[in-house]
């Protein structure tokens, strides 16, 4: 009743009412609640910080502002903070971006206090922040319609060439280590704070939903450009032999977390001890190296993986839930203490195995440059080709028969078999898909890194991989990817707190399941 | 097809819970189950489901012995529906059904990583069929919400498309109409009377008694275990242990 009466009202007078509606809240009382924690947000960022000369130079950039003489010299996180400043007198994105401006602010502010400064700035922009935060409108997204074909290349290229960007921007913040940059981390944490905002307030605006059901639709063409500008990565900041070898191992920790996904996120097995099967592929690769050529020793690595994975799923079987967990977590501890011991010779114990030749395929040797581009590109170009690759065999297996029954099981156990599922089978088969993509990455792990011990396969490794999973949101497809990329780029990146750094952890994931429970990329 | 029960017995440890009880389900017919509670409706439902193994006796789905494992009984032909609603909340309701389609969908995982064109011609049929059992019990044929944001009316129809999807040959509802008003049951009655149209054969466990004697060709009344009276609807209303076992003795 209601509803005919609002839509013939908006059939005749639609476009002038919400020309009206979109003035007034511009213009209204409310919006102008927004003024003063913007105004206090750029007071902030134009004002001083650091009230001495820190050791390593000017904080972060520049000690002084040259406001009059230089504005464009506002740069690094001040240009951030007047960034999100301008960006919060829009109605909706106040909220994310003052959530960005509290922990660029928190994080520089309690840098300062450590370093014995006092920051004014810092609580300036504090004060700004929380006011953008508590006057926010919270509101639900508006829907976009999607676009007809003219637009829709355009669009998705432009959007993956701007994740591009935020994946080098993110990559390189901070610098390299703490030698070169000793603000390193507080300015890559920062600099994570600005991403959030970013990407909040494009949420907020609608804008992911909107590029991610038009992904959705062209999904070839989404995955082609995607994989076309993941190769771009070594033209920008990040193109240099050091960071191309981050961003490899993070692959290779991203192709391992997308595997526990299928087992965890899609199956609802929790496997503690998974972190065993990276360690099967690089073993049996690192024992095959001298013999065999790449290909071979990968396909092995990953058989030998994806057997044990049936080995040790089979008599799992007959547990769930936290038996299950201490039945995978009892497996992953023997697995390392095989490995440590060096059970039959064949892990090297407490030696190691060194000497691991990098890969060569056709006369090329993976860690050489190769061109102009750096050294460490083709291993990066590898690790991205198998993350797609894991990906892939995700999102196809999840929109199977298969992979409806892992989610049933996950679900309901006795409602999956009462619907026909075998269960036993269908559990060993998720074992099996996600210990022999463990494994594969394992075999590209040896041959990185040139060096493979047992200490790689720790306890902390397994949960550190499940907590990729579980905030990068599971059963998704991109999830793992991001939780991934996260929890292997942050120990690179904030060395200098590493007295502080598994409480910064703890304090993440808390945050992150506070504010996210389903993950940061939930379905 | 016909599933059958000759003389099951079960036992949990002293406790007998159904003692020799015999019945037959027709093909094309709707059988109903009533019994005061803890009378081993569900119980018995469970032996002819492949759940429980029961302690004696036989439970023959034409002819042969039901194996003891409920996702064979499903492959065979048996679909059932939960007494508290027990769908896959997570899920959309399309995927429901299509995991109720699962023993009838053939797709080998290298197929799924492939995405042939076997797989996509099978994974099309599939999702065609579970629309149409999704439009069959009244549910919106997209079925893109997730089942557990249904309203509790349409849970129950999604549980009912779910096991049509299978093929069933033989459909067990456990108290399709629990929690429903009056307009609610009249639907679930017809939905049930257009069941049977299609050829399956409907077991019903009720507590009320009104719906079953309007709907049922065949009417079982257990009582403590035991099979009290059995008959056409208006025979087993009329008699006298039925109405004292429900009511008590005058």
């Amino acid at each position: 009743m209601t509803s005919t009466d609002t839509g013939s009202t908006t059939g005749v007078r639609g476009p002038v009412t919400r020309a009206r509606r979109s003035a007034r809240s511009v213009l209204s009382v409310r919006s102008v609640r927004r003024v003063p924690g913007a105004v206090l947000v750029l007071a902030g960022a134009l004002s001083p910080w650091a009230s001495v000369v820190l050791p390593g130079g000017a904080y972060p950039d520049l000690a002084t502002l040259h406001l009059f003489d230089a504005p464009h010299l506002v740069t690094g996180f001040r240009l951030h903070l007047v960034l999100l400043g301008l960006a919060a007198l829009l109605p909706r994105a106040a909220r994310p971006a003052g959530a960005g401006v509290l922990i660029i602010a928190f994080v520089h502010t309690a840098f300062l206090a450590a370093l014995g400064a006092v920051s004014f700035g810092g609580p300036v922009a504090l004060a700004g922040g929380a006011l953008l935060v508590w006057q926010g409108r919270r509101e639900p997204a508006p829907r976009w319609p999607l676009p007809g074909r003219a637009v829709v290349w355009p669009a998705l290229a432009a959007a993956f060439a701007g994740l591009l960007w935020l994946v080098s921007a993110t990559l390189t913040a901070g610098g390299q280590s703490r030698a070169t940059n000793p603000h390193g981390g507080a300015e890559f944490l920062a600099f994570l704070g600005f991403a959030v905002a970013l990407l909040g307030i494009l949420s907020a605006y609608g804008v992911l939903a909107w590029l991610s059901a038009l992904a959705e639709r062209h999904r070839t063409f989404s995955v082609a450009v995607l994989l076309g500008c993941a190769m771009l990565l070594p033209l920008t900041g990040a193109g240099t032999g050091y960071w191309m070898t981050v961003a490899s191992t993070i692959g290779v920790y991203a192709a391992t977390a997308i595997g526990l996904n299928i087992v965890v996120g899609l199956a609802g097995l929790l496997d503690l001890g998974y972190v065993a099967f990276l360690g099967i592929g690089a073993f049996t690769a690192a024992n095959l190296a001298h013999t065999v050529p790449f290909p071979v020793a990968a396909l092995a690595g990953a058989v030998a993986a994806g057997l044990l994975g049936v080995v040790v799923g089979a008599p799992t079987l007959r547990v769930r839930g936290d038996y299950l967990a201490i039945v995978t977590l009892a497996f992953g501890e023997i697995f390392f203490r095989a490995a440590q011991n060096d059970l039959g010779g064949l892990t090297g114990g407490a030696n190691s195995i060194p000497g691991i030749p990098p890969i060569t395929l056709f006369g090329q040797a993976f860690d050489r440059p190769v061109g102009a581009l750096p050294a460490g590109f083709l291993y990066y170009a590898l690790t991205v080709l198998m993350v797609a690759g894991a990906m892939a065999v995700l999102a196809n297996l999840k929109h199977s028969r298969t992979g409806r029954a892992w989610l049933a099981i996950s679900a309901d156990e006795d409602v999956a078999r009462a619907m026909g599922v075998h269960t036993g089978r269908a559990k060993i088969l998720a074992f099996l898909v996600g210990a022999t993509l463990a494994g594969l990455a394992g075999a590209v792990f040896a041959h990185k890194l040139g060096t493979v011990g047992y200490e790689s396969f720790d306890f902390s490794e397994s949960v550190t991989l499940l907590a990729a999973v579980i905030l990068g949101g599971m059963g998704t497809v991109p999830g793992a990817v991001v939780g991934a990329s996260l929890l292997f780029v942050l120990p690179e990146k904030l060395r200098e707190f590493s007295d502080y750094r598994l409480m910064l952890f703890g304090l993440a994931l808390i945050l992150i399941m506070r504010l996210r429970p389903k993950g940061l990329v939930s379905s | 097809m016909t599933l059958t029960a000759q003389g099951v017995s079960m036992a949990f440890g002293g406790l007998l819970a159904l003692d020799d009880v015999s019945l037959t389900v027709p093909e094309r017919r709707v059988v109903g189950l009533i019994g005061p509670n803890g009378a081993g409706k569900t119980t018995l439902f469970n032996c002819l489901t492949g759940l429980y193994a029961p302690t004696s006796g036989l439970v023959l789905l034409n002819g042969r012995p039901l194996p003891p494992d409920p996702a064979e009984a499903a492959r065979g032909g048996i679909a059932r529906t939960f007494q508290n609603i027990r769908l896959f909340p997570e899920l959309s309701a399309l995927d429901n059904v299509l995991v109720g389609r699962h023993t009838r969908i053939r797709q080998g995982l290298l197929a799924a990583l492939l995405r042939g064109p076997g797989f996509r011609r099978s994974e099309a049929e599939a999702v065609e069929r579970a629309r149409a059992e999704l439009a069959f019990v009244g549910l919106d044929p997209a079925g893109r919400a997730p089942a557990g944001s249904l309203a509790y009316g349409d849970q129950r129809r999604l549980e009912i498309a779910r096991a049509l999807a299978g093929d069933p040959s033989v459909l067990m509802l456990d108290e399709p109409t629990a929690g429903m008003n009056a307009t609610e049951t009249a639907a679930v009655r017809e939905l049930i009377a257009a069941i049977r149209e299609r050829g399956i054969a409907v077991v019903v466990i009720e507590h009320d008694t009104k719906f079953i004697f309007s709907l049922c060709d065949h009417v079982h009344v257990l009582v403590r275990g035991r099979l009290l009276v059995d008959g056409p609807p208006e025979a087993v209303r009329a008699d006298a242990r039925v109405i004292e076992a429900y009511l008590g003795a005058a």
